[in-house]
């Protein structure tokens, strides 16, 4: 399964002249190409409607481009065809601006959810949750579900869920958004520790403070364009 | 293949989960099931009986052939050797008078019926029985006119019409089952394909976040086949215990009147192959029924 995927590209994100309209007549996304490498990370800002949100659903296939060619691990993903979604799913993970966790499922289950779409075993699973939970500072909420944590715990599930599958991807809209800044702090630390170990991270915000701390690699999009990409100074880029 | 057993595993307590949460519609669904099942459980009980007893009536087929008064027993005994050589007969019996007057009377009122009559009015006859080779609608036409020939018969009657009939009504009973289970099956699998698509529906956050983790198309459906087969294999025992159970009640009381339809034969159940055969049935339904209900459904 993985064999069919690999490649010996050292640049699992590729985006040439790629635009997307919802709308005949408004794009999106304007003529955006990119390429970003193996275990780099990227910050992708703009503002609120600029098509942050838009670039990473075209990377996961949620959408499909109008207009160019999209690379992820090699492969094309402009016309990719339905029944390839999943393995390249499975191999991205993806924290979402509105979270989107099972209601009614414990914090667990739910962080879960990404080991069972592949078939790991129950024990495994659990042992791997847990310690992802940890290290997101909720494994004494494990048993709780979603609706009776705080709006920053909830994204500290999503967070998670996307990277207890150690994926190769790992995509983040906002995931900051409801964090105090310490806790912020806490879960870019995890998000650079994963680009460490290889995983290629774009995280999608709005947050200066962020930008300034972090000097890296910063995508701005403005109505749909790419309008920077700079690579900042920075000790291991 | 460790991988597939969890991934079943994960499934199984995934369709587990989805019966609990919609737990009135799927037992709604498996009763409908049940009775359906049931219905044509029953009609399958009355033809396997009936046809049972069709077996019985051909091989017991015989030929009574009525005499003319006046025949001594040797004359009899003479008769029924020619009659013996005939093509296709298998064995003959003499019923002399006397006899024939010993067996009505051990029928229950034919004491009291020919009390007042002087004189034995009941004819002398030979029951013939057929080799297995004449045992048909053409043998025993051959037969029958092969012995009007013979001096000293006056009638020959056979149980055959009465048999043709039996066989149309078996036959009969056999279609409207056939129609009753296609009309039964029809609407069981639009039960469950109903409440599959319901429970979709309920579903549909949940199988959306799924596919965004990269759960593929089996993953995402096979839940709801266990689903539908298991309502359908539920439907499909709960039926069999009715029937059984209605068969323990129904029989001693319809004794008097089964007797008539099945004679002397024990009315059965179903063999094993039979109940393996309903059970099978109804899971089949549960399954097309979910499988039905995931067409054109995309994930
Ligand atoms: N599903 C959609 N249908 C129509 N328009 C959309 C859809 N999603 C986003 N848009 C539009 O595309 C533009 C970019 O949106 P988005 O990618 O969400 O920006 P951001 O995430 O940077 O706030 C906006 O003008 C938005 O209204
Ligand atoms: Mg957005």
């Amino acid at each position: 399964m993985r064999g069919a995927w690999e490649s010996r590209d050292d640049c699992p994100v590729r985006m040439y002249r790629v635009s997307k309209s919802y709308i005949a007549g408004s794009a999106a996304l304007r003529d955006v190409s990119l390429e970003i490498r193996k275990g780099e990370f990227v910050f992708l800002t703009g503002q609120s409607g600029a098509g942050k949100t838009t670039l990473l659903d075209l990377l996961f296939a949620a959408e499909r481009p109008s207009e160019g060619q999209i690379l992820m691990l090699g492969r094309n993903i402009a016309r990719l065809r339905g029944s390839a979604i999943p393995a390249l799913r499975r191999r991205v993970g993806v924290v979402f601006q509105d979270f989107k966790l099972l209601q009614g499922r414990s914090v667990e289950e739910n962080v879960r959810i990404t080991l069972d779409v592949v078939g790991t075993p129950r024990r495994e699973a659990r042992s791997r949750v847990f310690n992802m939970l940890r290290q997101v500072g909720l494994q004494h909420r494990r048993y709780h579900s979603p609706e009776s944590l705080s709006g920053g715990e909830q994204q500290r599930v999503a967070i998670a869920r996307a990277l207890v599958g150690e994926p190769e991807i790992l995509l983040a809209d906002e995931p900051t958004g409801n964090l105090d800044p310490d806790l912020s702090i806490e879960i870019i630390e995890l998000m650079l520790n994963a680009a460490t170990r290889g995983t290629t991270v774009i995280v999608a915000t709005h947050d200066h403070a962020l930008l300034e701390r972090y000097h890296r690699r910063t995508l701005r999009l403005e109505a749909g364009q790419l309008a920077e990409d700079e690579a900042r100074a920075s000790a291991d880029l | 293949m460790k991988r597939v057993a969890v991934i079943l595993a994960i499934l199984g307590r995934s369709a587990l989960r989805g019966l609990q949460s919609a737990a009135v519609t799927a037992a709604i669904a498996t009763a409908t099931i049940a009775i359906a099942l049931f219905l044509v459980g029953a009609f399958g009980l009355v033809v396997v009986n009936m046809e049972g007893l069709l077996d019985r009536f051909g091989r017991d087929l015989q030929i009574t052939a009525y005499l003319e008064e006046g025949y001594d027993a040797n004359a009899l005994r003479g008769l029924a050797g020619r009659v013996a050589t005939v093509e296709g007969v298998y064995s003959v019996e003499v019923i002399d008078k006397d006899a024939a007057l010993e067996r009505f009377r051990a029928m229950s009122g034919g004491a009291a019926l020919l009390g007042g009559l002087d004189g034995n009015p009941l004819p002398a006859s030979l029951e013939i029985t057929l080799d297995d080779a004449h045992r048909t609608n053409e043998g025993l036409e051959i037969l029958t006119s092969a012995l009007d020939g013979l001096p000293g018969i006056d009638e020959i009657a056979h149980g055959q019409d009465w048999i043709e009939g039996y066989a149309r009504a078996v036959a009969l009973v056999r279609v409207s089952g056939y129609a009753l289970g296609t009309v039964l099956s029809l609407a069981t699998l639009l039960i469950v394909a109903n409440t599959i698509r319901l429970g979709v529906y309920s579903r549909k956050d949940e199988l959306g976040i799924l596919a965004l983790v990269g759960a593929s198309r089996t993953f995402v459906r096979t839940p709801f086949l266990i689903e539908g087969t298991l309502q359908g294999a539920i439907g499909g025992l709960l039926a069999l215990l009715l029937l059984l159970g209605a068969f323990q009640v129904a029989v001693p009381q319809l004794q008097y009147g089964l007797t008539f339809f099945l004679g002397s034969t024990e009315p059965r159940f179903f063999e094993a192959g039979e109940i393996v055969r309903l059970l099978l049935g109804g899971a089949g339904l549960g399954l097309g029924g979910s499988a039905a209900a995931l067409i054109g459904w995309r994930s």
